[in-house]
């Protein structure tokens, strides 16, 4: 008797996780869409031709395929591409129980690391440059965060205040850099154009045959696929990445079992900005080929890596698809304002409710959890019995 | 040259910039006491500001603008504390992505409703100060008095309003039933449930006021002091209205005075950017002034800060 209730636990718990890996966050999305287009229904516009069009602009349509051109599916995975690394930076933050809200700063450290760096080695061979430009900006991403890490480990200041700060600080930082000693020749608040031989090549120079118009989809997205294994190996399989789980799970128990928090603190906070540096390399030497001046702290790429990370639940392989869902939102919403006159700021408005409806996930984990609970309160009483 | 530099406008100053800071710390004071973690004090002010421009332009009316800045706070704040109190959801998750909604929501009307992005149009009359008191004339008495006018008298309503709901709500939270309840929902809810208090409503109650005062915080922005709401014109003030209520150890005083600190910051980085052509330093660096004066003050000033026991936990009724 007591081991058909067993099993009967055990297999709804399984569906149980099915429904909460896959099904919470794709429902999260349909439902953060079909308020989106109430908000737009509401606005006087159709949300219909306005989901179309984005999903045209996203992805193109099959008589542009046949002739080999991809153009939006490049614009897609172009987009896609700092988001996964901003995402992964995120997500292995969360792991540790930290949130790097402003890895904004960090990636923007990492973008004007590498528009200096790209100037300076432009004489190199891109098999040389190239990987020490994105080395480059992941230790500026890695300094940008160290002194909230630091101040997280040893005084206990929150990361959500400090990180934010030093966004903005990196924000103005930047823009004195790009207006003053990395200027552009012609004046304009942008650092200088970055010769072709450190450009992370587009996929349509790597495989000429598959792609046979220009997509600006480029190395970087492969770059931050394998990372995300990488990051998901260091997670699962090695000592950091224990360390990393074990503070995030339970302080205490990790403290009591011998780990650092303040060690595994700093490093976490640290490899995060590191990966948000990755994230404003990647633009600079695969999209832009040169930094501008950023407008506001308050958007930008690290600040989609939050609901990227979210929707993904921080597993480093999800954050790629992830990513890739937002990268289409965002690739799309151009043709969604020029079709369905249907301004891009919706994706912000269905970002932030994915982020909300994931997030809420939590009242069917606590379902799951009392039921369990009870489960095993009354297989205990009936062993007694 | 200094004499130009520290006038009484400065300080002054000082204080006008410190008042969206004080309220919604203000505000982020009361709800951490009650054991609620509000990220999304920066979304209530965007949502404020914004709408509390929207209303005066459609109705004329600066009051009702003020009136709908709040509602708008209010409404969000219901939001976060529905999440965080009856689904018990993550609360920083729940303030990010009121945060982000804010901001979304925001650029998304704008374009609807005035056609373009960017900004708003500017409404006709900013609201004006309270008192009007003639100054100048020479002599030491004239100075005097310039001082005492500006220092004192020149403020419009909103900057009076937060001094008088920093005093009440100091006195409130250490002198009456209300405060000592809202302490220990922070504190210990399990003993308040014990002993009778509501923690659920008291936890909404608190989240909805600073809802309210994050609102006016925004209606302050907007109405008293630019006229126009400019997208994401809030740029981290709530983050650092969070600082503030740390930095003053979550006391509505003591949040008040550590606006003062930051508004002073800000305050000087205006007038900095006034004597450029003397300093020679770039502007980008008065811009990063208060953001630096920040995590300064959270990394030396504070010490080990210690906030309410249970903040950021939700209580789960046994």
């Amino acid at each position: 008797m007591s081991e058909t209730h067993e099993a009967s636990v055990v297999r709804e718990n399984l569906w149980m996780k099915a429904l909460r890996t896959a099904g919470v966050p794709l429902l999260s999305v349909v439902l953060a869409m079909i308020i989106g287009s109430i908000i737009i229904k509401a606005s006087g516009m159709d949300p219909l031709l306005a989901w179309g069009a984005l999903l045209k602009g996203a992805f193109g349509s099959p008589d542009k395929w046949a002739a080999g051109n991809f153009r939006e599916f490049g614009d897609t995975i172009g987009r896609a591409t700092p988001l996964a690394f901003a995402g992964l930076a995120l997500a292995f933050g969360f792991r540790a129980n930290l949130f790097n809200i402003g890895a904004n700063g960090q990636l923007l450290l990492g973008s004007i690391t590498a528009a200096w760096l790209g100037l300076v080695l432009a004489g190199l061979p891109g098999v040389l440059s190239i990987p020490m430009i994105l080395i480059g900006s992941a230790l500026a991403g890695a300094a940008w965060a160290f002194i909230p890490a630091i101040l997280k480990a040893k005084v206990g200041a929150h990361e959500v205040i400090t990180t934010m700060m030093f966004s903005w600080i990196g924000l103005y930082l930047t823009s004195w850099i790009i207006a003053a000693p990395l200027k552009d020749a012609a004046g304009n608040s942008q650092t200088p154009m970055l010769a072709q031989s450190v450009w992370l090549p587009t996929f349509d120079k790597i495989l000429p045959g598959l792609f046979r118009t220009p997509v600006n989809a480029h190395l970087g997205f492969v770059i931050a696929v394998v990372l995300a294994v990488v990051v998901w190996w260091v997670l699962k399989r090695t000592t950091l990445g224990y360390g990393v789980r074990a503070v995030g799970f339970n302080q205490w128990a990790a403290q009591n079992g011998g780990i650092s928090i303040a060690k595994t603190t700093v490093y976490a906070l640290c490899i995060s900005g590191a990966l948000a540096g990755l994230a404003g390399a990647s633009e600079v030497l695969g999209t832009n080929h040169r930094m501008f001046d950023e407008v506001s702290a308050g958007s930008g790429f690290g600040f989609t890596g939050i609901a990227v990370a979210l929707l993904a639940k921080s597993h480093p392989v999800a954050v790629v698809f992830s990513a890739l869902l937002f990268g289409a939102l965002s690739a799309g919403a151009g043709m969604m304002q020029l079709t369905a006159n249907v301004s891009d700021r919706i994706i912000m408005i269905v970002q932030a409710l994915i982020i909300f409806f994931v997030g809420a996930e939590t009242v069917i984990t606590w379902f799951i959890k009392r039921r369990q609970k009870r489960a095993l309160e009354e297989k205990g009483a009936t062993d007694v019995a | 040259m200094w004499l130009s530099f520290f006038t009484p406008d400065l300080f002054a100053s000082a204080i006008r910039m410190a008042t969206p800071l004080a309220l919604a710390a203000i505000g982020g004071t009361i709800c951490e006491r009650s054991g609620v973690v509000n990220i999304a004090l920066e979304g209530m002010m965007l949502v404020g500001a914004f709408f509390g421009v929207v209303v005066t332009l459609a109705t004329n009316n600066v009051l009702l603008g003020v009136g709908a800045a709040i509602v708008a706070g209010v409404l969000l704040s219901a939001i976060h504390a529905f999440a965080s109190v009856t689904l018990r959801m993550d609360q920083v998750v729940s303030g990010t992505a009121l945060n982000i909604l804010a901001l979304g929501l925001t650029g998304f009307l704008m374009e609807v409703i005035y056609g373009h992005p960017g900004a708003t149009n500017g409404i006709q009359h900013i609201i004006g100060p309270v008192f009007n008191f003639p100054t100048g004339g020479t002599g030491v008495l004239a100075t005097i008095w310039t001082w005492i006018d500006q220092i004192v008298f020149s403020y419009t309503p909103i900057v009076y309003l937060a001094i008088i709901i920093a005093i009440v709500a100091q006195w409130a939270m250490f002198h009456t039933r209300w405060g000592l309840r809202l302490r220990a929902l922070g504190e210990h809810p399990r003993a308040a449930d014990t002993v009778g208090i509501r923690v659920q409503a008291g936890r909404y109650s608190a989240v909805l006021i600073s809802g309210a005062l994050a609102g006016l915080a925004g209606a302050n922005l907007t109405l008293e002091q630019v006229g126009v709401y400019s997208d994401n014109m809030t740029s981290g003030r709530g983050f650092i209205a969070l600082a503030a209520n740390i930095f003053g150890r979550w006391t509505p005083a003591g949040s008040y005075l550590a606006s003062l600190l930051f508004g002073f910051a800000e305050a000087l980085e205006i007038r900095m950017q006034s004597f450029q052509s003397v300093i020679h330093v770039p502007v980008q660096f008065f811009l990063a002034l208060p953001y630096v004066l920040v995590v300064i003050v959270l990394a030396g000033f504070m010490g080990r800060a210690v906030g309410p026991a249970a903040v950021g936990k939700p209580y789960e009724k046994e």
